[in-house]
């Protein structure tokens, strides 16, 4: 018994420093002045988000806590910040996860409180994004932050060598352009195809001109535009104009030229600056080619929501104007390299100086956002490229595969 | 009197309350959320959960999803746990035969794998498997071969992920057998070599049988680990491509934290619960007999 004591006094006493630990922390919380406004930011922007507020603190003495959430972990920070209704006061929310977090209920509605911040109205934000375009069950629950979108890189100096004077405008010519640079030789291809991108035939059924959501607001794939997008799509793979295996580093084929021509997103022009700095001259974006209609792209990036059962509302509203305001944008674009949402910085000089911005400010004015469905990553978009991969890459019958797709995506609503 | 009756149920009493509080409970939750429709908007307000019986388990039945899922996870089985166990016994065996400054170099290379991140792991794999820019099809290309999809093909993905894996799991089994093999005494050894058995005899009729414990051990848990396989897909090819590496644990963890369907997911958890304490049952039972005989 006496060979136990020792251990078993140290563990009571790890214990009670543990406890002692949490009191002080709580004494620290109940200072004099307010407590300080939480606020979950994705990636690992979390510094710099810290730099960006400093101003609003110094204004306002509200302290704000910055939180750095992985993109990867989001889904179960959310799941046990329901659960257990710990929440932040603001949390920002890509695009494609709204709906979730609207249907969990952790969002606070928010129609009755940009009447009394005219910063949050949503004419201060770009269309494609603002308002209507991100409501739930026509509820406002979020406000535009920051804004991605998908654009057509091209390598300028591989096009001109193989006699292409432009990028191509349209699908088809990107078909037709793809399958000469294919041409180049073994191991040499035209385009790449992310095989985890379910935005990119989204938005080639949109630049078609037609819709994945029919009018009743039901997701719907049986239309004559999304039956072009799958021919465009199989047909680049049918040209060998694609490579077919999922571990294709896009960054590193497109500076290796293996891949010259790709759409991604304003990320990637970082991605090849950081690799390739001497590349710089030989390569462009342009606007996302059109279809039959027209060239349209996605309208990705992220919300700002302010968390349902917070108790610092008031303070998390101010915060939240604050953020929306261009000069705080443009602040975070110099800082972060996220593009702004609201409308009157994207058309600030401070951004238009810039050749590749000019080229996403363009796109964002012809961009929508993917359909509000429960789970797009996890549910329709998975649906949607698990089928256009079974058939490109395993040779799977279409007709069977699509009407597989139709019947399991059918009854999914978007409200 | 009365003491030394508490004493047992004392000292026992801690290591049963954790045991209970998080092996058994959780469990139990998983059991009862199987039975209900519960979602991430359930999560949030209970009085959105129903209770829908045996609904899940039909629904796991129908879903192809499951099935590959299970298939999948039976390859896995069948080639990681006796590739684990053979080689890390062999390995074993011959860094046993010399205590020279070489075998403990090689000891700890062999244990490097072990205490790795799975995540720096599966990093550098990532590399030397890429199609375009990786090391294994550089290597084929200088003698002339074609490049190969180590983990875009769907039946070569399930190789290449089931070989990291095996990698990554001899280093731990490799110090259980050392560990047993210095048990053995040298008696048995010193009387099998009088009798006039050569080495790979002495191996065959002594070593290993003697080895029985720690192989029977060794597979149970290596067992175990392959039909909870999930870090290696998880990492290396989330699952993909189409699904050709999706694991139980794997669709499970899809199927819960991607799509919020907890509902859905306890019940595939209560079924791979059961499927392991079948198998496991099984080799416990198999083991009596052999001990008896």
């Amino acid at each position: 018994m006496r060979r136990l004591a020792k251990p078993a006094l140290s563990i009571i006493a790890t214990c009670a420093l543990a406890l002692a630990c949490t009191a002080c922390s709580a004494d620290g919380d109940d200072a004099p002045g307010q407590d300080p406004v939480t606020v979950w930011i994705m990636g690992d922007s979390g510094a710099n988000f810290a730099r960006l507020v400093e101003p609003f603190t110094s204004q306002t003495g509200v302290e704000v806590e910055v939180v750095a959430i992985p993109w990867d972990g989001i889904d179960e920070r959310l799941t046990t910040a329901v659960a257990s209704d710990a929440g932040p006061d603001l949390v920002q929310i890509g695009l494609s996860k709204l709906r979730m977090f609207a249907d969990a209920g952790a969002l606070l509605p928010l129609d009755d409180e940009i009447v009394g911040h005219p910063g949050l109205a949503p004419a201060n934000f770009a269309d494609g994004v603002a308002g209507a375009a991100t409501a739930v069950d026509g509820q406002i629950v979020s406000v535009p932050w920051i804004s991605d979108t998908r654009v057509l890189f091209y390598r300028s100096d591989i096009l001109s060598q193989n006699g292409i004077a432009d990028p191509p405008t349209t699908w088809s010519e990107l078909r037709d352009q793809a399958q000469t640079l294919a041409g180049r030789g073994s191991g040499q291809y035209g385009y790449y195809i992310p095989q985890w991108d379910s935005a990119l035939p989204v938005l080639m059924t949109w630049s078609n001109g037609g819709d994945i959501v029919d009018p009743q607001g039901q997701v719907d794939f049986d239309t004559p535009a999304f039956a072009r997008t799958v021919e465009t799509y199989a047909g680049l793979y049918a040209d060998g104009s694609v490579p077919t295996n999922s571990d294709f580093d896009q960054t590193q084929g497109f500076i290796s030229g293996i891949a010259p021509l790709l759409i991604s997103g304003p990320y990637l022009a970082k991605s090849i600056n950081d690799a390739a700095p001497e590349l710089a001259g030989q390569w462009s974006v342009a606007t996302v080619p059109q279809g039959s209609g027209s060239a349209t792209s996605v309208f990705a990036g992220s919300n700002m929501g302010v968390w349902h059962s917070t108790d610092q509302k008031q303070a998390a509203l101010d915060l939240l104007e604050f953020l929306s305001r261009p000069a705080t944008q443009l602040e975070w674009y110099s800082i972060n390299g996220e593009l702004p949402t609201a409308k009157a910085a994207l058309s600030d000089s401070a951004l238009t100086g810039d050749p590749l911005v000019r080229v996403y400010s363009a796109q964002l004015e012809d961009a929508r956002v993917l359909p509000m469905v429960p789970n797009w990553d996890g549910g329709v978009g998975q649906d949607l490229l698990t089928a256009l991969n079974s058939i490109v890459l395993q040779g799977a019958d279409p007709d069977r595969t699509l009407a597989d797709l139709y019947a399991r995506t059918g009854s999914v609503s978007a409200r | 009197m009365r003491r030394s009756l508490l004493t047992p149920y004392l000292m026992a009493g801690p290591a049963v309350v954790l045991l209970v509080a998080f092996g058994v409970f959780p469990v139990l939750v998983a059991a009862v959320v199987s039975l209900t429709d519960m979602n991430i908007s359930g999560l949030a307000d209970f009085s959105r959960v129903n209770f829908v019986g045996g609904a899940n388990y039909a629904a796991l039945v129908e879903d192809p999803d499951f099935w590959k899922a299970i298939a999948n996870t039976g390859l896995f089985v069948v080639v990681g746990v006796p590739a684990v166990v053979v080689l890390s016994l062999s390995v074993a065996l011959l860094l046993h035969r010399s205590d020279g400054r070489l075998a403990r170099g090689l000891r700890s290379f062999y244990f490097v794998p072990a205490v790795t991140g799975i995540v720096a792991i599966s990093l550098v794999w990532g590399y030397l498997y890429n199609t375009q820019f990786g090391l294994f099809n550089y290597l084929l290309s200088l003698v002339g071969l074609e490049q190969v999809q180590w983990l875009s093909d769907p039946t070569l993905a399930k190789f290449s992920v089931a070989l990291v894996a095996i990698w990554r799991g001899t280093g731990l089994n490799i110090i259980i057998f050392l560990a047993a093999l210095q048990g053995i005494p040298d008696e048995y050894l010193e009387a099998a070599q009088l009798d006039g058995a050569g080495e790979w005899r002495i191996t065959r009729s002594i070593v290993i049988p003697l080895l029985g414990f720690a192989i029977f051990f060794v597979t149970v848990t290596t067992l175990i680990g392959w039909l909870q396989f999930f870090d290696e897909p998880f990492v290396l090819t989330d699952g993909g491509p189409l699904g050709a590496t999706t694991s139980m644990s794997v669709f499970l963890y899809k199927e819960g934290f991607r799509l919020n369907q907890f509902g859905y997911s306890s019940a595939g958890s209560i079924v791979l619960f059961a499927v392991i304490a079948l198998v496991t049952l099984a080799q416990l039972k198999l083991r009596g007999t052999d001990a008896d005989r």
